[in-house]
């Protein structure tokens, strides 16, 4: 197994059957994967299955991934695609949706490429600690649901006191605030 | 525009509260050893509305009382495609387990099988003369098509999620 934990040398070993490196892969990637899965609301069976898939798409496109350095974006990208057939149909088939597309030279700015937030731990911390300089209800709310993935709208709006009607759009004013701050602090 | 789920995903990753449960980091790594090298992935492709021969069974259904169907028990037909060779699958939900019944185009012909395959078992079948096979009281799940063909490199369907 190489000795690295760069996604290039891993993928290129496991497409030639090492299994260490798989379970290198496997070890590195399936944390952000579930937060992403489990980010379009699904429950802890569904996120399961959409992981699952994007792993066996992965296995199905070992040696053709056209850019091995960018296989953390792949593996999101194909995640999210599978939650959200999910989480629209909850089909009792789940196809195989087309693997994503290589991401193009250039993309690794976060407009092109909003799933840099998620692969970079030093900037999925700066999220986290933004929230905190955020007003109310936003910095009560975003704590909740990322605290409590689970918490049901019912639940977060007994908790926080506001109409159930109105979490789903307080959530994304929230997010977008807290979106503003990020950018606002991120060097250029 | 900002993209809500990635945030949210960042978010609770830093947070810690929801960490990847054991059971599906081990899954994927099991799913390493499902892999068949040098197989061509048959993608599942479109079924033409004209398309009139469902696969047949060649195995008898499960003996059972007779009841009405239960519209999530109708037969589903998908189709794999890839490297010159369709592959048609009918599946039926009956007692919470799957039947499958499939038919290659063209009859890959003498000395080919086919392997079907769940992430802990495989049934292995011949092909008969005229291209069907079949397996019957399947777990639900994933599952895959695999068409060892002589001299060719094996076909394997796209692996498929169903539930019960």
């Amino acid at each position: 197994m190489p000795d690295t934990t760069a996604p290039a040398p891993l993928l290129r070993a496991a497409a030639e059957g090492d299994r260490g490196a798989w379970d290198r892969l496997v070890e590195t990637y399936s944390p952000m994967m579930w937060a992403c899965a489990r980010a379009y609301g699904l429950a802890s069976g569904d996120a399961d299955d959409a992981v699952q898939a994007a792993w066996l798409r992965l296995l199905e496109h070992i040696t053709a991934i056209h850019t091995p350095e960018a296989l953390g974006r792949w593996l999101l990208t194909t995640t999210r695609h599978e939650a959200l057939h999910i989480a629209r149909g909850n089909s009792r088939v789940l196809p195989a949706p087309e693997p994503p597309p290589p991401p193009r030279p250039g993309d690794d700015t976060e407009t092109a490429d909003p799933l840099a937030i998620v692969l970079d731990a030093e900037r999925r911390a700066r999220v986290w600690h933004a929230v905190a300089r955020l007003h109310e209800p936003c910095r009560s709310l975003l704590r909740l649901v990322a605290t409590d993935p689970d918490a049901g709208t019912h639940q977060i709006a007994l908790r926080l006191g506001m109409p159930r009607g109105s979490v789903g759009p307080t959530r994304s004013r929230c997010l977008r605030h807290l979106s503003r701050l990020i950018a606002a602090e991120d060097p250029p | 525009m900002i993209d809500e789920e990635a945030l949210l995903a960042a978010l609770r990753m830093a947070a810690g509260h929801d960490p990847v449960p054991r059971q599906v980091t081990a899954s994927a790594r099991h799913a390493y050893t499902l892999r068949t090298p040098g197989a061509v992935t048959a993608p599942r492709v479109p079924i033409p509305r004209t398309h009139k021969h469902p696969p047949h069974r060649n195995s008898p259904p499960r003996p059972g009382p007779e009841r009405e169907p239960d519209p999530a028990s109708r037969p589903r037909l998908l189709r794999f495609a890839a490297a010159g060779l369709a592959v048609d699958v009918e599946i039926t939900v009956s007692d919470g387990l799957l039947d499958l019944a499939g038919r290659l185009l063209p009859n890959p012909g003498p000395g080919s099988r086919i392997d079907i395959r769940t992430p802990h078992l495989t049934q292995s079948r011949d092909i008969s003369p005229t291209g069907h096979f079949a397996a019957t009281g399947l777990p639900p799940g994933w599952f895959t098509v695999v068409c060892h063909r002589t001299g060719q490199p094996p076909v394997t369907t796209s692996w498929t999620l169903i539930r019960s």
